[in-house]
């Protein structure tokens, strides 16, 4: 292998090990579980955009595996996207897509459109069969103007003016459905939002923490990472600083400094030949 | 090759389709006890949920039995109900017939064999009871589902039972700890620890949050005691 | 009692017009030919004293058991029908289990004397509960035993009545007995002087000549609870009395 030209693998997944796994499910060892993000995600046009929110907490079965998982992927400089199911597949789902996104706009000398970056993200949905579970809410703005994408981990999409996905989707909705209207303003966009991923947040177990929001206009971004903390951690009553000496010393070895030898390594030159 | 044969479509497939019967449900709680000299501590959160979902943020899994013994429950609640129902006409029974309240060591040993009653068919239920014993002195005792009971002098069950446990062993039980206190621990310090684990819970716990309900027991009577916790 | 007697007699389920249960009241006349048996509760524990009836110079007189031990904390003294006795004793011994197994702690003597008098009323019709006996127990039965108020002597009689008793007799020789003890029983009594008043007592009321082998003593203490005297310990009290 060449340092200065290094392999690349080659693309797509490797299904080297199926085989092996399925032999060792027969025999008792069960797959461990991958991590979910448990998710409420939101997204909803307004007058000027869209705005994207998300709760940030992760886990795995019943466990929090993260307590602030970011999950607002950034897409294209117009376009972020939620991911809401595997943690895995929503991350690196949309950074391949947007490394095509980036192509795409190299290729093309345009900005990309949002409808480009669902057609890419459905399209690979599909050829995987639900198997890579990703939901997503991609939301953007381009020359058509704003857009918003509901995409599901069998790779159908819809275009809506407002959407909620993962388990606190239900908690959410109904937050959107009584108050949301045509041409909210920006103020009253965002504070719909948060109360949404907030409902999502106490009212689903596999949401919670804190909440992130995206504001997408024509031309700016405002991505709000913890936006709001929706809970404030308990403060702790006592102390749990532990005495000097409570780890016990198993065993104990004194090295005289003065006989250690210290051995000179001399680097070796690059092979350029 | 991997997926079972036609599992794509259910409706076609050949094989006969076997329905089961599941009559346990997990509503999710933890309880924690702590015993001293001559008290005890018992807590449990307030959180009563199922899947995904909250049934209630101010449900009470505290249970006192007479004015020295108190049972925390947390699991199937439907069997909490139908157990601490039970156990509250025993004791009735157990008054009237004997002339005496009875005592947290007699309780414990009969929330054991009325557990191992239904072996085969058991409460789906993480039980701790609480309590003085004869002497004064407080005393917990577990219980898995079928009856077996240890007597310990602090417990987390529940939920988070598994994620609070260590953590009680080392700051009260001293375990992995060189300089080991003689001091036995005060009543102040129980309840510290006893809120800050539930605090603890309450971060990676998703079954555990709300409120922390808790009961003081000592020579005087059983006193409550009320925490919050973060409500996601 | 005889100038009443009537049909109402045949029954155990119907009382007569003066409100009297003839059967169970025969039942209590039949302890009064059982031999005598004598309890007195003292602070330091309860000393039960019974006389054995030898009626044959083959007989052996250990086979006559008329104090049992129930559990460890309690013993019993019985008197009349001994077939009818084994029953109760069987009861109260199940009962005094059951209590361990359930609640791991010691029954109390009167729970224990509850459970038996349960089953001493079962006569009668057959109900859900099982088969009834045909007629009452025909047995009297003192309970010594320790529990968390101390010691204790019960008394229960074929009806299920029981009745807490300082010093109590039972049997043939129970009415001269139980004068007698209220004579000589003081609340400052040792379960030593306790023991040679039960004897003493035992004595003046049996037909025969007391000696260590016509007679049963068990002391229950709280330090050695349930304690039946061997033979030398009896010839050793009977030795004292004078």
């Amino acid at each position: 292998m060449s340092v200065l030209c290094p392999e690349i693998p080659t693309p797509g997944f490797s299904f080297e090990n199926c085989k092996r796994n399925a032999v060792l499910e027969t025999k008792g060892f069960a797959l461990p579980k991958a991590v979910k993000t448990g998710t409420t995600i939101v997204g909803i046009t307004y007058k000027d955009g869209v705005i994207l929110g998300a709760d940030t907490r992760a886990t795995e079965d019943t466990t929090v595996a993260d307590k602030n998982s970011e999950k607002i992927h950034y897409l294209a400089p117009n376009m972020y996207c939620c991911g809401a199911g595997t943690a895995a597949d929503t991350e690196m789902t949309t950074q391949m897509i947007s490394s095509q996104l980036e192509l795409h706009k190299l290729y093309t000398n345009r900005v990309a459109r949002v409808c480009t970056a669902n057609q890419l993200l459905k399209q690979y949905l599909f050829r995987y069969q639900g198997y890579v579970g990703a939901a997503l809410i991609l939301g953007g703005v381009d020359v058509e103007g704003p857009h918003l994408y509901m995409i599901y981990p069998h790779g159908s999409s819809d275009k809506l003016p407002y959407g909620t996905m993962g388990s606190g989707s239900l908690a959410a909705i109904a937050v959107f459905e009584s108050r949301w209207r045509p041409d909210l303003e920006e103020q009253e966009g965002v504070q719909l939002v948060r109360d949404a991923i907030a409902a999502g947040i106490f009212n689903d177990l596999g949401s919670g923490s804190n909440i992130d929001l995206c504001v997408i206009r024509k031309g700016s971004v405002d991505y709000k990472r913890t936006f709001d903390e929706a809970n404030k951690k308990g403060v702790k009553q006592a102390s749990y600083r532990y005495p000097r000496g409570a780890t016990s010393v198993l065993s104990t070895r004194v090295v005289d400094i003065e006989e250690v030898a210290v051995q000179r390594i001399e680097p070796e030159r690059m092979e350029i030949a | 090759m991997f997926a079972t044969e036609n599992a794509y479509y259910p409706d076609y497939s050949t094989k006969p389709i076997q329905h089961s019967f599941s009559p346990y449900a997990d509503n999710g709680g933890s309880v924690v006890a702590i015993a001293g000299d001559d008290f005890v501590v018992v807590g449990a959160d307030t959180r009563l949920s199922a899947g995904f979902s909250i049934y209630t943020r101010e449900q009470n899994k505290l249970f006192p039995l007479s004015n020295t013994t108190v049972l925390g429950c947390s699991g199937c609640w439907c069997d909490t109900l139908t157990l601490t129902r039970i156990l509250k006409s025993r004791m009735q029974m157990y008054h009237q017939e004997h002339n005496k309240v009875m005592s947290t060591t007699a309780c414990a040993q009969m929330l054991s064999t009325m557990l191992y009653y239904k072996r085969f068919f058991p409460y789906y239920i993480s039980n701790i009871l609480v309590g003085l014993d004869n002497e004064g002195k407080g005393c917990i005792y577990s219980y898995d589902p079928i009856g077996h009971c240890e007597k310990t002098t602090y417990r987390a069950g529940g939920s988070a039972g598994a994620l609070l446990q260590p953590l009680l062993d080392n700051q009260i039980g001293q375990k992995n700890l060189t300089k080991v206190s003689a001091e036995s621990i005060t009543q102040e310090k129980a309840l510290a620890i006893l809120k800050d684990v539930f605090i603890s819970a309450a971060e990676r716990d998703i079954y555990t949050g709300d409120n922390v309900m808790i009961n003081i027991i000592t020579k005087d009577g059983i006193k409550e005691d009320n925490f919050e916790l973060r409500k996601d | 009692m005889f100038l009443t007697r009537s049909e109402y007699d045949r029954g155990v389920n119907t009382f007569s017009p003066e409100g009297r249960l003839f059967q169970v009241e025969y039942a209590i006349e039949a302890i009064k030919l059982g031999s005598t048996a004598i309890g007195i509760c003292t602070s330091e524990g309860v000393v039960l004293a019974v006389e054995k009836r030898i009626t044959s110079p083959l007989m052996e007189p250990t086979t006559i058991e008329k104090i049992v031990e129930v559990d460890k904390h309690i013993g019993c003294a019985v008197s009349g029908l001994m077939a009818d006795s084994r029953t109760m004793i069987d009861r109260a011994r199940v009962e005094c289990q059951n209590h361990w197994f359930v609640y791991n702690e010691n029954m109390s003597v009167e729970s224990c004397a509850q459970g038996v008098s349960n089953l001493a009323i079962q006569f009668g019709d057959s109900d859900d509960d099982g088969a009834a006996m045909s007629r009452p127990f025909g047995v009297a039965i003192l309970f010594a035993g320790i529990d968390e108020k101390g010691p204790q002597l019960y008394h229960m009689d074929p009806s299920g009545t029981f009745v807490q008793f300082d010093a109590k007799a039972i049997g043939s020789g129970s009415e001269g007995a139980q004068q007698s003890l209220q004579e000589v029983y003081h609340r400052s009594m040792t379960l030593e002087e306790a023991t040679t008043a039960a004897l003493t007592i035992l004595k003046q009321v049996m037909e025969e000549k007391l000696n260590a082998s016509n007679v049963e003593v068990m002391t229950m203490t709280p330090k050695d609870l349930f304690h039946m005297f061997p033979k030398e310990q009896v010839e050793e009290v009977i030795g004292k009395l004078t």
